[in-house]
């Protein structure tokens, strides 16, 4: 493990800025997100608690061009998007990092998707753990721990002074390795890290049983009048999805430019819309509750039914950013139990 | 359910890339309705055309660039390879894109994208085609190809109903399964209109006056939602069992590969796991959202 003064992280970053974009949080655009870094403000370790807008949009663009076509003639020719430069995202936090292992499974499945999976390919994380968890935070009672990831190449633990910084995946040891200025982490600042880890697992108040939770979900989904409920103050304006770090539904759009040509787009889309799913003649999610249920459903129920794995990481963002404080905690502690036959 | 391994219909990505279109070139547009066309397509590309190969009840995502992509089963069989046939109703954006085409124009084609009809389980049976307005389209693919191996199949019945005489889609098949002997075709029309002399009732009524028998038989089923949900019900009264009967299911899609999230019922992609499923599944499924 290797270690590093706080006040000299912008040196780090620049020297990784050599072979990587860099991204960091950022409140450039007063939504925090992670961005292009500046080359010189670490102001966030003083703000920074999760960005807004999840990291999966380093990954998965919130409008991402899929190919360009051009009339010639009669016909079109087609160019497809080219894989963009390598990219280092600092900061993400174990909870976002983990989200982006979950839908990994969905991009990989059957028909690779090239620009989901070149992207990943092309993007290093180093994660840092938290130290001041909001309120909302229940990322302990989804299997993460917001001291520590596995799912990041190299991971950050702030421990007040000083950045202890640990390799995981093999690239992220190897980045590690060519790292200038760092130095050899000490026994204690290995127990100082640990305590940190504990402390930031100890930070977290919220819990949830996710116990038998997809089976209660079947047996509850007929039950109109309890999701009817649960979505009754629900305004369906999509932000807990499009600010989910594990949604990953999209849309696919054409734009016209001048003279025959056009791309051709993928852009967040969301459940909680009708037009979603609207055909022509009919709609099976036409209703509010439909949809609510949907979206809870499929993290909880149906992901976990194919890919072994909930759909949440416990970020909390679909509690804290509601504006109507729905809380998915409350929804899934209130689904009614099975009853025993 | 858990993801299956369906990597077997990976080939023809374009460039191994699920979301980049073939181009692919109208070659002849027939009117089937006042709001409905037939458009014969190949490929521009002429090793594709050449090896492209499909099974019935699969469909595609067809684009007018500039506009948009929509989703249609290959209402042509495969048994008949010398071009590809898809049926639109003309009701949205791309749609109407579509209708605006004329041959020669060049659209994307990205598939073949599901599953199809069991023909392994099909075969040796006595077929029963159940078909409402354009529900016939990813049939009639199934219909030729069992046509076009007469010997591998049992005796041959076909429902086939519209709103109106005008309503009735690939007008030149029903005339040639009329014609066909070993066919037993039943053509029906809603409503007593001026224009028509035959049948008239809705599918699942004039399926039970029909009445095929169950023995050996499968039943399969395409049509608007309603037409399908009372033609069930019939099949069961002439006992044909769950394992029997076999629908195509329609959801709104996009990506076609199960990625976009749209046409799920439950943990089931439509575009991944089906659209072709049978009625002992459809049952199974966690939602009644079908």
């Amino acid at each position: 493990m290797k270690k590093i003064k706080k006040q000299e992280l912008a040196r780090l970053l620049q020297q990784w800025q050599a072979d990587y974009t860099v991204l960091a949080p950022s409140r450039a655009t007063e939504v925090a997100a992670m961005a292009e870094w500046d080359g010189k403000d670490i102001g966030f370790l003083e703000w920074y608690r999760n960005t807004v807008i999840p990291p999966k949009e380093v990954i998965l663009p919130n409008m991402e061009e899929l190919f360009r076509f051009q009339k010639e003639g009669a016909g079109y020719r087609l160019t497809a998007a080219a894989p963009e430069a390598k990219q280092l995202v600092f900061g993400i936090r174990p909870c976002d990092a983990r989200a982006l292992a979950i839908i990994d499974l969905v991009f990989q499945d059957t028909y690779p998707d090239d620009y989901y999976l070149s992207r990943r390919q092309n993007t290093l994380l180093v994660g840092l753990g938290c130290t001041r968890p909001c309120d909302s935070c229940f990322c302990t009672s989804m299997g993460v721990s917001p001291g520590e990831s596995g799912d990041v190449d190299l991971m950050c633990t702030d421990t007040g002074d000083e950045l202890m910084i640990e390799g995981i995946t093999a690239k992220g040891k190897e980045l590690l390795e060519k790292t200038g200025g760092l130095a050899e982490a000490s026994p204690e600042d290995g127990s100082r890290r640990q305590e940190a880890i504990e402390q930031a697992r100890q930070r977290i108040t919220r819990h949830l049983d996710t116990g038998g939770i997809a089976e209660k979900l079947q047996r509850s989904f007929e039950d109109k009048e309890f999701w009817e409920r649960i979505a009754a103050k629900c305004i369906t304006c999509g932000v807990c999805t499009f600010l989910c770090p594990t949604c990953y539904c999209f849309d696919i759009n054409d734009e016209k430019t001048a003279a025959g040509g056009g791309a051709r787009f993928r852009n967040w889309d969301s459940c909680s819309f009708a037009a979603y799913t609207r055909m022509p003649a009919e709609n099976p999610r036409e209703q509010k509750w439909q949809r609510v249920r949907q979206k809870v459903c499929h993290k909880y129920e149906f992901y976990p039914r194919l890919f072994n794995i909930i759909a949440c990481t416990g970020c909390g963002r679909c509690i804290r950013l509601c504006p109507v404080n729905w809380d998915i905690t409350e929804t899934l502690k209130s689904v009614p139990a099975p009853t025993t036959t | 359910m858990a993801i299956t391994d369906i990597s077997h219909r990976q080939k023809f990505l374009a460039d191994g890339n699920a979301y980049l279109p073939h181009i692919a070139v109208i070659e002849k547009i027939i009117d089937e309705t006042p709001d409905t066309r037939t458009f014969h397509f190949n490929f521009k590309d002429e090793k594709l055309r050449r090896e492209f190969t499909f099974a019935s009840g699969q469909f595609g995502e067809y684009s007018v660039f500039g506009v948009g992509e929509a989703t249609f089963c290959i209402s042509s069989s495969p048994t008949r390879p010398d071009h590809l046939e898809f049926c639109v109703k003309r009701v949205g954006s791309v749609t109407n894109a579509l209708h605006r085409l004329g041959e020669g124009a060049e659209i994307g084609f990205r598939g073949p994208f599901g599953n199809s009809f069991p023909l392994d389980y099909l075969k040796g049976r006595n077929l029963v085609f159940v078909a409402g307005g354009i529900g016939l389209a990813p049939l009639r693919s199934l219909i030729w190809n069992a046509i076009d191996n007469r010997q591998d199949y049992g005796k041959i019945d076909i429902i086939y109903g519209a709103r109106s005489a005008a309503d009735l889609c690939f007008k030149y098949d029903l005339d040639a399964w009329e014609k066909d002997a070993t066919v037993n075709m039943t053509t029906t029309i809603d409503r007593q209109d001026k224009a028509w002399s035959g049948r008239v009732g809705f599918v699942p009524a004039v399926l039970e006056q029909v009445g095929p028998s169950a023995a050996g038989a499968a039943a399969i089923v395409c049509g608007p939602p309603v037409m399908i949900r009372f033609t069930f019900p019939v099949l069961e009264k002439l006992g044909f069992s769950p394992e029997q009967m076999i629908t195509t299911l329609e959801k709104r899609m996009k990506c076609g590969i199960g990625k976009c999230g749209r046409c799920n019922i439950g943990d089931i992609y439509v575009c991944r796991d089906g659209p072709v499923f049978s009625f002992a599944q459809i049952k199974g499924f966690i939602s009644g959202e079908y």
